[in-house]
């Protein structure tokens, strides 16, 4: 079973990202990484972000199609993110997708980012298919979602102050370990004690929210009183601890929503998933309750292109359209 | 040679399809929000109102600046997905030179303003010439007592076209010789004036070149958070 042939772009942050897909087959999925650009600054920056998108789209694009071999007019149409993100980062990726068709009469699509995430798992494993519950967790969301069916969705938390990617990128930048803090605080905690400081697991009382504003105050103060009274821990068993208090939260709330919902699947998305310790816990959770866990390959849990292309064959077989006077909407929800 | 303009680089959006130097379609609007939902139905209306076929298109020319930001990308990505698309040629035009061109005047000499925010304009000093104006130097980007202190040491009839009316009154308020006049804001048919001869000589360059002509560095606003530059541990 194939489906349509997209060409699909996402440029919602800081990775210009083009794939073509042809179904849930990719074809092709290739990226050009801001993250250097954005490092020196401790956090991705808007302007530049939306600047290096405009030098990187047209010679990507190119790319994609030569590496999936594909000339532009066997396309059966051409997507890209709609939203939520950056407004003037979303505004480069649609205004050349929506150009693009336009001039060649195919379908346009304007995907939401998030719909996108939640189709990385199945791009990775045939056999991932709803209902199930899907945790996407990233730099800008953290949200558990339940998926009845493709296309009908219901958001049952998410969180209510800092996304979690967000959480570890500010105490990584407060620790001196630099930007993007996800991957430097992975790398430190393997050597790490978890165990070290007991931070605190915010809204315990809420079956599937977060919150992640108090962990960093409380990381900040105990640390800063450990530094001042010559108690300071390692920085491996520093981040390793709060690693493991961002992940708890994750995990439980995971699963609160799995029991709660009787699921027999469960998949996870955005870049907070490619964290090695939150994979590890995910599996063994998951495995103690008989349930499927399906975590994406870390390439796909960040931002890219083959998501947003195999979101939109869904949506391009049911007739969707989205017209030529569609804009962006930086603030769309699921 | 049937060429496709684009302008979104100001307060105000236009495209236009001209052919050879004549104007045979074009669509407008003010206000510098919402050009990705203003721009491809402009485009679509005016390819319907020409009867042409997007494959009939010889060229696409944008206006890359200088000018709001935003409205400069949109422009160029758009051009570019259609550029790339059709395997047409790509050129870009300054908002500036587009003001001039139109600007009404045989004898006066034209400076062009664009307002790219922030107490800034984008400005730069054209001769009239035949047909067209001249540019004299590169455009700058001044403060705006800064673009009165020039047009105060120039001696010469001047014309102020563009957005001078976002300049504050007292800018332009009693100075000798100086008149301000259209037009006020850059436009597609101007753009396409400008490159129609070029492509017809074959006369453009690699679509990467076509980039934003921004005149400014990214403002860059650090995170509120604490920052501990050298770490907890050093």
């Amino acid at each position: 079973m194939s489906g349509p042939l997209v060409l699909a772009f996402e440029t919602s942050c800081d990775e210009t990202a083009v794939a073509v897909t042809e179904g849930t087959r990719v074809l092709s999925n290739v990226l050009s990484s801001q993250v250097d650009m954005h490092a020196r600054f401790g956090g991705v920056v808007p302007e530049v972000a939306a600047r290096a998108h405009v030098e990187a789209i047209r010679s990507l694009t190119h790319r994609a199609l030569r590496e999936a071999g594909v000339h532009p007019d066997s396309l059966d149409g051409i997507a890209a993110t709609r939203g939520p993100g950056l407004v003037g980062s979303l505004l480069v990726g649609f205004s050349f997708a929506k150009a693009m068709a336009w001039s060649r009469g195919l379908p346009f699509l304007g995907v939401d980012h998030m719909e996108g995430h939640l189709f990385a798992p199945r791009l990775d494993f045939d056999d991932f298919r709803p209902p199930g519950v899907v945790l996407l967790a990233s730099g800008g969301h953290s949200q558990v979602v339940l998926i009845n069916g493709w296309g009908d969705y219901r958001v049952l938390g998410q969180t209510i102050d800092d996304a979690a990617g967000e959480a570890f990128d500010k105490l990584a930048r407060f620790m001196g370990l630099g930007f993007p803090g996800g991957p430097a605080i992975d790398a430190l905690s393997e050597t790490g004690d978890p165990d070290r400081i007991r931070f605190p697991r915010a809204l315990a009382d809420r079956r599937y929210d977060f919150s992640f504003s108090g962990l960093k105050t409380s990381v900040v103060t105990t640390l800063e009183k450990a530094r001042a009274s010559g108690t300071l821990p390692s920085r491996e068993d520093a981040a390793a601890s709060i690693q493991e208090a961002i992940v708890d939260v994750l995990v439980q709330k995971t699963m609160n929503a799995v029991e709660d919902h009787g699921v027999e699947i469960v998949g996870g998305g955005g870049g907070v998933v490619a964290n090695r310790r939150l994979r590890t816990r995910l599996e063994e959770e998951a495995d103690r309750r008989g349930v499927g866990m399906f975590l994406p390959r870390p390439i796909m849990c960040t931002d890219n292109g083959a998501m947003i292309g195999a979101a939109a064959a869904f949506r391009l077989e049911r007739g969707e359209r989205t017209e030529w006077r569609a804009g962006v909407d930086s603030s769309m929800k699921l | 040679m049937r060429i496709l303009g684009i302008d979104t680089a100001t307060g105000a959006s236009s495209v236009a399809l001209v052919e050879s130097r004549r104007l045979v379609a074009s669509a407008g609007r003010t206000g510098s929000r919402d050009h990705d939902a203003f721009l491809i139905p402009a485009i679509d209306f005016c390819f319907a109102q020409a009867g042409w076929h997007p494959e009939e298109l010889d060229g696409v020319v944008v206006d890359v600046g200088p000018g709001l930001f935003t409205g400069v990308r949109v422009g160029i990505a758009t051009a570019q997905g259609l550029a790339t698309m059709l395997g047409v040629p790509i050129m870009g035009a300054s908002s500036l030179d587009a003001l001039a061109l139109r600007a009404t005047t045989g004898h006066r000499y034209i400076w062009a303003v664009v307002d790219v925010r922030r107490g800034e304009v984008a400005v730069a000093g054209y001769q009239p010439v035949p047909g067209g104006a001249a540019l004299d130097a590169p455009p700058e980007l001044v403060g705006y007592q800064q673009f009165r202190g020039i047009l105060e040491s120039d001696a010469r009839e001047i014309l102020v076209v563009g957005d001078w009316e976002a300049l504050p009154g007292s800018v332009l308020r009693g100075l000798r010789g100086v008149r301000t006049g259209m037009p006020r804001y850059p436009s597609a048919d101007a753009l396409a004036e400008m490159v129609v001869a070029k492509v017809g000589r074959g006369e453009f360059g690699h679509p990467r070149e076509v980039r934003p002509f921004y005149m400014r560095e990214p403002d860059v606003t650090l995170g509120s958070v604490h920052r501990r530059e050298a770490g907890l541990w050093s």
